[in-house]
């Protein structure tokens, strides 16, 4: 892909964050629950997290001007971290020497890998991979719930069947292994990591829309619109799916990290992403060996779970939070 | 209100609960942590101690079948069970051959038509193990037929012997009898071999078609270890009287020194001492003075000395190390992750391990690592490219990362202790040269790693097999060594198969490979890159194709070893790696072992360390069960937290029940 291509995807997706961001902000059919949300500070602090994470992914997403060694363009992140020098082997955070002894050249703040890497780097750099994959995922497995949970519900019968059948049927295979099995059929990837997480996602996003659509589907404004005639996707679109989009919202957050969950498990028993792409569960994997070494190497393992703890923690608290907020009890 | 432990229930529910409670801390703290399975005795019929050597093994073999394996694994444990007729001296790390089964050396005899007789004499009285498929239970004795009878077994198809095709080249017949098997679909044992002549019951020769002084090295190899045609028959894997009978691949019945007694797959292996074992005897002397008083009185006895091996499936290192470390195993590696608590900055074990009067045992094995290029690629074909890669690549940062830093660093294809390795040899591209690396690059139409026809970085695919976090990370720094000369490498990760897939049709354009040898020959290094070798036939998998090379290897392969093989040698690796840079030799493995204070170890040769090696196993069992309890002392503090606990909930609960009644 050329840098204009990749730069541009990613403004779009930063746009199109934005603007989702500012609709919710203004939107006065949201006012009651951006309110509720606004007082929850736990929720605030997980928000502004996750917007950490997604800038520091979004900085190794961007390509400069400026070329490696190798002819590929430079990302942001790269370029800030372009002066920190690679060491010979490990070296401790705030070392002053390498394992071997060696004298740095700078000390690193989260230490070096095995092959002189700075982890703070790798560790950033992992965010955009969980981040992209996450993303990425979630554009394949949230409309194919919405449409398959929307359409169950709203149609019922035959349709009903028909996806419930597929649904029980997917869900019956185990989660982890479905997952190896499409990854070593597809290879591995950022692309076939993300299909294999989106097609084997929705499950849970359809069967929470079946369910409300089928309540939805029942109530007076749903009745009333095809008293008027209108047809089907209408009613679908313009008022069934806005009044289940809250549950689409809280269920992409918390899908998102488990998503990253599993590119980290999948990364860490070897399916996940290639070698050279930066991934919390590549390190974790590299790192597991290292908790035996003599002196030990914790900071490669410290960094990438701590990394990992935190964003899928901070995911988890503002679903809840995004949850409690359009909560119609709560008012 | 905060509910104590079983409040809720009945008085007789309360002390019950507790009662057992009570009962499974108690029953937690009598367990040990010995992982060992109980032996099959505790004393020998006269009374004295029932020995148990227990080893930690990475893996299940895959075959029994000393005809078919060849992989480390499975020789590991066959190497126990069958004997060859030839070994190497374990006294001396130079591979110097000495009989085994064979009465005397083997005679070669070379006739003016260019053939060759080998004369081959066994030692009476060697018997196979007592197995059922024997008449009355008993092993027969061994005769040139079970020789010749291996021999035949290597040109049936259905074996599938690895090394068939070599042996097809040499041995007279034995292609014929190996077209014919393949074309009638079964062997017939019962038809004349005119490779193998039976002289008399104790003397068998080998006519070969041309000279092959190798031969001599494949009859200390497994595949010509003789096997009963009983057991091969008998063990069919078929029902018989209503009871299935195992493969000969899972039920070996052969000549060593241990016969097997128990497999579980993934769990263990349990080899019993063959009781009719006189095939060798303890060494008389020779071994390294601090152990001398251990083994003195050991010299000249009968082998083994121990009565049962355990060998325990441990397919990861860590637990492995930790059982060694608690001395529940005898012997260990010292894996990459451990080695700087176990190994100081000399290269000799850190003060702690000798305190413990730990032993270590350093090996310089027979293998050569390198990188092999595909010579039929249009890029990597060019010499000059091939040449820059090398020299770009920095072997002791390798070794630093990789190695910890104990690898043997090589300019040659041929390790240290093999004829032809000549310690003086330079390879030019070996020393890491940026500059000049950049320069060739230049000079073969890629000036700063440019492609002229896309303008782009060189693009060069790396294939690996990636199935570790460490080979994941050595095929990343291969990665790092060559994108400093601003070329472009694309890692191609591999399963195990479609690794040996692109390697048997060439097809990759480079690799990190090793060698390791079946025998201690230059010929069976060189015969990697021989031109009628190249692949899928043989296993010249860089395809190199070099009539001059080739006659060389032609010659040097049936000259002994002289002066003159040398010299030819020299000039084979003039070309190979100087001219043609067809590999970039990095290493040779240096694999450090660890033994308890109460196994003595005075094997010196890695090829009976590795195979054979536990025929000489010695274990003092005194020591070792005073170590264990030394070392695996039992812990009672979490004991008394848990009784502490449990009593402050109890203590508790009554205060609160006693505040409530108030």
């Amino acid at each position: 892909m050329s840098p204009h291509i990749q730069n541009l995807l990613v403004l779009t997706g930063v746009i199109l964050l934005a603007l989702g961001a500012v609709g919710f902000a203004r939107s006065p059919r949201w006012a009651r629950p951006r309110a509720r949300f606004a007082r929850n500070r736990t929720g605030i602090a997980a928000l502004i997290i996750v917007v950490l994470y997604l800038i520091a992914g979004a900085s190794d997403l961007i390509l400069t001007p400026w070329e490696k060694s190798d002819g590929r363009p430079m990302t942001v992140l790269e370029c800030v971290f372009q002066n920190v020098p690679k060491e010979a082997t490990y070296s401790a955070p705030f070392a002053r020497k390498d394992l071997s002894d060696r004298p740095l050249l700078r000390f690193h703040l989260f230490g070096t890998d095995a092959l002189g890497n700075d982890v703070l780097e790798l560790t950033l750099k992992g965010a955009s991979t969980a981040l992209l994959i996450g993303a990425f995922a979630s554009l394949i497995y949230i409309p194919i719930g919405i449409v398959l949970g929307i359409s169950a519900g709203y149609f019922k019968r035959f349709t009903d069947d028909i996806v419930q059948y597929l649904y029980s049927t997917v869900a019956s295979i185990p989660g982890i292994l479905l997952l190896i099995a499409i990854m070593m059929v597809l290879g591995k990837g950022i692309p076939q990591i993300s299909i294999a997480l989106g097609v084997t996602g929705w499950i849970g996003l359809c069967r929470l829309l079946r369910g409300e659509t089928f309540r939805q589907s029942e109530r007076q404004y749903c009745e009333a619109a095809r008293a008027l005639g209108e047809t089907h996707p209408t009613i679908i679109f313009r008022h069934i799916l806005p009044n289940v989009m809250h549950l689409v919202i809280i269920n992409f957050v918390l899908g998102f990290s488990s998503i990253i969950l599993a590119e980290s498990i999948l990364s860490y028993i070897g399916v996940g992403v290639p070698i050279g792409t930066a991934s919390w569960g590549t390190m974790i994997d590299a790192a597991r060996m290292e908790l035996s070494r003599e002196p030990k190497v914790w900071w490669n393992l410290s960094a990438a779970s701590g990394a990992l703890f935190i964003l899928v923690l901070s995911l988890n608290i503002l679903g809840d939070a995004l949850r409690r907020a359009f909560d119609p009890k709560a008012a | 209100m905060p509910i104590p432990i079983f409040a809720r229930n009945s008085p007789r529910v309360r002390i019950i609960g507790t009662l057992f409670f009570i009962a499974a801390v108690l029953g937690l703290a009598a367990c040990d942590n010995n992982p060992n399975i109980p032996p099959l005795h505790k004393t020998r019929p006269d009374g004295s101690p029932w020995v148990v050597t227990y080893r930690a093994f990475l893996d299940d073999p895959r075959s029994l079948d000393p005809q078919f394996a060849y992989d480390e694994v499975s020789n590991g444990v066959n190497s126990n069970i069958y004997d060859t007729l030839l070994t190497y001296d374990p006294l001396r790390e130079d591979y110097v051959l000495q009989p085994m089964m064979g009465s005397e050396l083997p005679v070669f005899e070379p006739h003016p038509d260019g053939t060759e007789t080998v004369t081959c004499k066994i030692k009476p009285g060697l018997f196979f193990h007592d197995d059922a498929c024997f008449p009355g239970g008993k092993g027969t004795e061994v005769s040139s037929r079970d020789f010749i009878y291996a021999f035949q077994r290597m040109a049936d198809p259905k074996v599938e012997c690895p090394v068939a095709s070599t042996m097809a080249d040499y041995v007279v017949g034995f292609g014929d009898a190996y077209a014919a098997a393949e074309k009638s679909g079964r062997f017939d044992y019962d038809a004349p071999f005119p490779g193998i002549e039976e002289v008399d019951r104790y003397t068998f020769r080998i006519h070969l078609t041309k000279a092959y002084p190798q031969m001599k090295y494949w009859l200390a190899y497994l595949f010509t270890a003789p096997v009963p045609r009983a057991g091969v028959e008998y063990y069919d894997g078929k029902v018989h009287n209503g009871v299935r009978r195992p493969f000969f691949r899972f039920h070996p019945v052969g000549t060593g020194a241990f016969l097997l007694q128990d497999w579980r797959r993934g769990q263990f292996i349990r080899l019993v001492r063959n009781p009719n074992y006189n095939t060798i005897r303890f060494p008389k002397g020779g071994w390294p003075a601090d152990v001398n008083a251990q083994l003195a009185p050991y010299a000249d006895v009968k082998l083994p000395t121990v009565d049962e091996v355990q060998l325990l499936v441990m397919r990861e290192q860590i637990p492995a190390w930790i059982l060694f470390r608690q001395g529940w195993t005898d012997a260990s590696a010292v894996s990459k992750d451990v080695f700087n608590s176990v190994i100081d900055a000399k290269h000799e074990l850190s003060p702690v391990y000798a305190a413990r009067g730990t032993k270590l045992i350093k090996d310089l094995d027979l293998d050569t690592w390198y990188l092999m290029f595909n010579m039929r690629d249009p890029v990597v074909g060019n010499v000059k490219v091939r040449q820059a890669m090398v020299l770009a690549y920095n072997a002791n940062a390798f070794n630093e990362i990789f190695g910890n830093n104990i690898l043997h660093l090589t300019d040659q294809i041929l390790p240290p202790f093999m004829f032809g390795n000549e310690p003086g040899f330079k390879n030019p591209w070996r020393d890491t040269n940026l500059e000049k690396a950049r320069q060739l690059l230049a000079e073969a139409g890629y000036p700063k790693g440019i492609d002229p026809k896309t303008g782009k970085p060189l693009e060069i695919v790396l294939d690996t097999q990636a199935d570790s976090a460490t080979s994941r990370q050595m095929a990343d720094f291969d990665r790092s060594q060559f994108e400093a000369l601003g070329i472009r490498i694309r890692i191609q990760e591999n399963l195990f198969a479609q690794m040996l897939d692109k390697q048997m049709k060439g097809r990759y354009q480079f690799l990190s490979a090793g060698w390791n040898a079946d025998y201690p020959d230059p010929e069976n290094f060189f015969a990697l890159f021989y031109g009628p070798n190249i692949v899928p036939i043989g296993h010249n998998q860089s395809m190199y194709q070099s009539p001059e090379f080739d006659r060389l290897f032609e010659q040097m392969a049936t000259t002994d070893d002289t002066s003159e093989r040398l010299a030819i040698i020299r000039k084979m690796n003039e070309l190979l790696l100087v001219k043609d840079c067809v590999v970039g030799p990095i290493f040779n493995r240096v694999t450090y072992r660890l033994r308890q204070p109460w196994t003595p170890y005075f094997v010196k040769n890695s090829i009976v360390g590795q195979y054979g090696g536990l025929r000489f196993a010695v274990i003092d069992t005194r020591m070792r069960e005073q170590k264990r309890a030394e070392w695996n002392r039992k812990n009672y503090w979490p004991l008394v937290i848990t009784f502490g606990l449990v009593a402050a909930v109890v203590a508790y609960g009554i205060r609160r029940r006693s505040q409530a009644n108030v």
